[in-house]
């Protein structure tokens, strides 16, 4: 009876872990609504999806990557560089043109890493700090250290029809990253493609036993994190009309926790595109909470760094918890300290009598 | 006859892995003496002006200085089998700002209050990732990310300046003098060119490291739980304790190269140190330290270090502005662990 008791309560205790990020998602909702001055509008509200729709947009390739069981450090300076190709490009041939390079350097910076990562079997961390060192060189080099802003009539329509709110709280660029993350949880979730993603993270000779081609699922979700990286950062900057030099500099930081907190596995093989999505969100509500309470943005900074080290150590104390228990079996341990219990008590009656 | 064969076999791998590991550590140093050669034929072509002095030369040591006391200490995680320690920029930067702050007290008092911190970040990083097994490069980022944050809320975006904190003008004067001190004035006759503390500093725990690392059961612990950490639990080394105590030693040197960065600069901020992470890693890299672990060695390291600062000597000679620099570092960077993966795997010596 008691062990069926405790079997349940562990369940219930795995099921909130498991939809953890939906419970912080509705609790910040609420404790902001209640407490955080000026929130619950459209307005605010708006400004939060806006400012989500960036690194909802970025952290879907990134969720990808962990899930192989890799790390993409590159995604900040890949913003960057596609908003500097994008814009940057925009006065010689147009965005019809420019945005599409702005996407393909993504994607081979993306393609980049993967060979590097499966081809020359370096790991994902040394490539992706290696290409991080790189780009940020070359961004300088094409800025030289200036931010480019764009002023003409025609960049600004653009940058205006890019944020005017179709519906509360969605914008096209808010409606590009929604779609996106729908299809790449659809994929992921519900294709043997997408699948295969899982298998290549959670265990690489079973994928390869089960006829995975594992280096290729590996470059595909690099590809894609560059690519959805750059996807992030082109919008972006359209919208704003100008690439500074370190617009995705904080990105790495925020998506980094936004994708553990939702669950995604720093070991690989567990995760999903829509949990780091929900994630990003609660923590964009955090923040914009915390700005709103005055405390500015270096509280926010803070924060940031606070959440991610809550979490990884969270996970990582989980797991130290579950490999001292593993292979314990918690009924016959309580049948044996009962048993313990009844015999002392039995000596102690016996003794007495 | 089996038992000889085998002791035959072992003595014999391991001459080969002496002569393997002795041409690595000569091949560093030959690479570095390329590097050399290069700066001379460009200057014989007239690219460059003044890099065939003596000046030059003990200017480019004294520039990597910092670098080499902080990628000595990282070099320990990396050969403990824990890649990188990413907390490393901010730990220079809130031991140095820290440090200014407590100027207001005395020189003492403010170099103690810079260890504590660097202690109070290396235990944790300790903890952490030794007991509860985080990911190491996750953790230490995220505690780079909250000891930025920290300095951030603190300091409010504010610069502190020794000479405006210290209590004395002789405090703030001791300040500089970590990075200034002139420990031999006038080598060689020449009045400008004098040994300073931060070169010392360096040579000193080179030493310490490399004795440390090959010659104590510190190292020999170090080295089995690097290349083989299953093993070195059931042959009852102390792993957790031996993965946390690298960290520690990481946090020390990133405290004493973040007080020299500090005294350097003459200004305490949440940017002093950045870049150090990479530029630490990519010294043990080209060190020859492999990042699986195990393997490598503190001369090797010094060899990466000095590297480095000719590199950065020679782009910096021919006008290349410091941030486009990167591009080229990064490139040299990933050819070289892509090298090293490769003539690892091609030897049958790879376990990564």
């Amino acid at each position: 009876m008691t062990t069926h008791k405790k079997l349940d309560r562990s369940g219930a205790l795995s099921w909130v872990d498991h939809n953890r990020i939906y419970l912080i998602f509705v609790v910040a909702l609420l404790v902001m609504t209640a407490f955080a001055p000026k929130f619950f509008n459209v307005f605010n509200l708006t400004t939060i999806s806006k400012t989500a729709a960036m690194n909802a947009c970025v952290a879907i390739g990134f969720t990808i990557v962990m899930i192989c069981g890799h790390l993409d450090l590159s995604i900040g300076t890949v913003i960057t560089l596609a908003g500097v190709v994008g814009l940057g490009l925009k006065k010689y041939v147009g965005y019809e043109i420019s945005v599409p390079l702005a996407l393909c350097s993504g994607a081979l910076v993306g393609l980049v890493n993967g060979l590097l990562v499966t081809k020359v079997k370096i790991s994902s961390f040394i490539v992706t700090l290696g290409t991080m060192t790189i780009l940020q060189g070359l961004i300088y080099q094409i800025t030289g250290g200036n931010s480019i802003a764009l002023s003409t009539p025609d960049a600004f329509s653009v940058a205006d029809f890019l944020g005017h709110r179709l519906i509360p709280l969605v914008t096209p660029r808010v409606l590009i990253t929604l779609v996106l993350v729908l299809l790449f949880q659809f994929l992921l979730s519900s294709t043997r493609w997408g699948r295969n993603f899982y298998m290549v993270g959670g265990n690489k000779s079973t994928a390869w036993l089960g006829g995975i081609e594992a280096d290729r699922q590996i470059v595909v979700a690099f590809v894609l994190s560059g690519l959805l990286a750059a996807t992030g950062g082109v919008f972006f900057a359209m919208e704003s009309s100008a690439a500074t030099r370190n617009m995705g500099d904080n990105s790495l930081m925020y998506v980094l926790s936004a994708t553990i907190i939702g669950g995604t596995a720093m070991s690989g093989g567990k995760g999903g595109v829509f949990r780091s999505f929900v994630a990003i969100l609660a923590l964009e509500i955090i923040y914009d909470g915390i700005i709103l309470f005055g405390l500015g943005n270096e509280v926010k900074i803070f924060l940031a760094g606070f959440i991610l080290a809550v979490v990884v150590l969270y996970e990582a104390y989980a797991s130290y918890r579950h490999d001292r228990v593993v292979g314990q079996r918690s009924e016959l341990l309580a049948e044996l300290s009962a048993a313990g219990r009844g015999n002392r008590s039995t000596d102690a009656a016996s003794s007495r009598g | 006859m089996a038992d000889q064969a085998i002791a035959k076999a072992d003595a014999r791998s391991t001459a080969q892995g002496r002569f393997i590991h002795f041409v690595n550590v000569i091949g560093i140093y030959f690479a570095a003496l390329l590097f050399v050669l290069l700066g001379f034929a460009l200057q014989a072509a007239g690219v460059i002006t003044n890099f065939a002095s003596a000046q030059n030369f003990l200017n480019i040591v004294d520039n990597v200085a910092m670098l080499g006391i902080v990628a000595v200490g990282m070099s320990f995680v990396t050969y403990s089998g824990s890649m990188a320690d990413m907390s490393v920029p901010t730990t220079m930067a809130l031991s140095g700002i820290v440090a200014v702050q407590f100027l207001k007290v005395g020189f003492w008092p403010a170099i103690a209050a810079a260890f504590a911190v660097g202690l109070v970040i290396g235990l944790v990083n300790a903890v952490v990732v030794g007991r509860f097994k985080a990911n190491p490069i996750i953790w230490t980022l995220a505690i780079n990310y909250v000891c930025m944050g920290i300095i951030r809320v603190v300091w409010v975006n504010k610069q502190i300046y020794p000479d405006m904190i210290a209590s004395t003008k002789d405090v703030s004067q001791a300040f500089d003098a970590i990075y200034r001190l002139e420990v031999v004035k006038g080598l060689g006759g020449n009045p400008l060119a004098s040994l300073r503390l931060p070169l010392v500093m360096m040579v000193a725990i080179v030493i310490i490291g490399q004795i440390v690392l090959s010659r104590t059961s510190f190292g020999a612990q170090l080295k089995l739980t690097g290349s083989a950490r299953k093993a070195a639990k059931f042959t009852g080394v102390n792993v957790e304790l031996i993965t946390g105590a690298a960290f520690i030693v990481a946090a020390i040197t990133a405290t004493l190269g973040g007080l020299t960065v500090t005294s350097l600069s003459r200004v305490g901020a949440y940017y002093n140190g950045a870049g150090y992470d990479f530029r630490a890693v990519t010294a043990i890299v080209i060190g020859g330290m492999s990042l699986s672990g195990g393997r490598g060695s503190i001369i090797g390291v010094l060899g990466g270090v000095l590297i480095i600062g000719l590199i950065n000597n020679i782009m910096t000679l021919i006008g290349i502005p410091t941030l486009s620099q990167d591009m080229i570092r990064g490139a040299i960077f990933i050819t070289v662990v892509g090298i090293n993966a490769k003539s690892l795997r091609s030897l049958g010596r790879d376990d990564a």
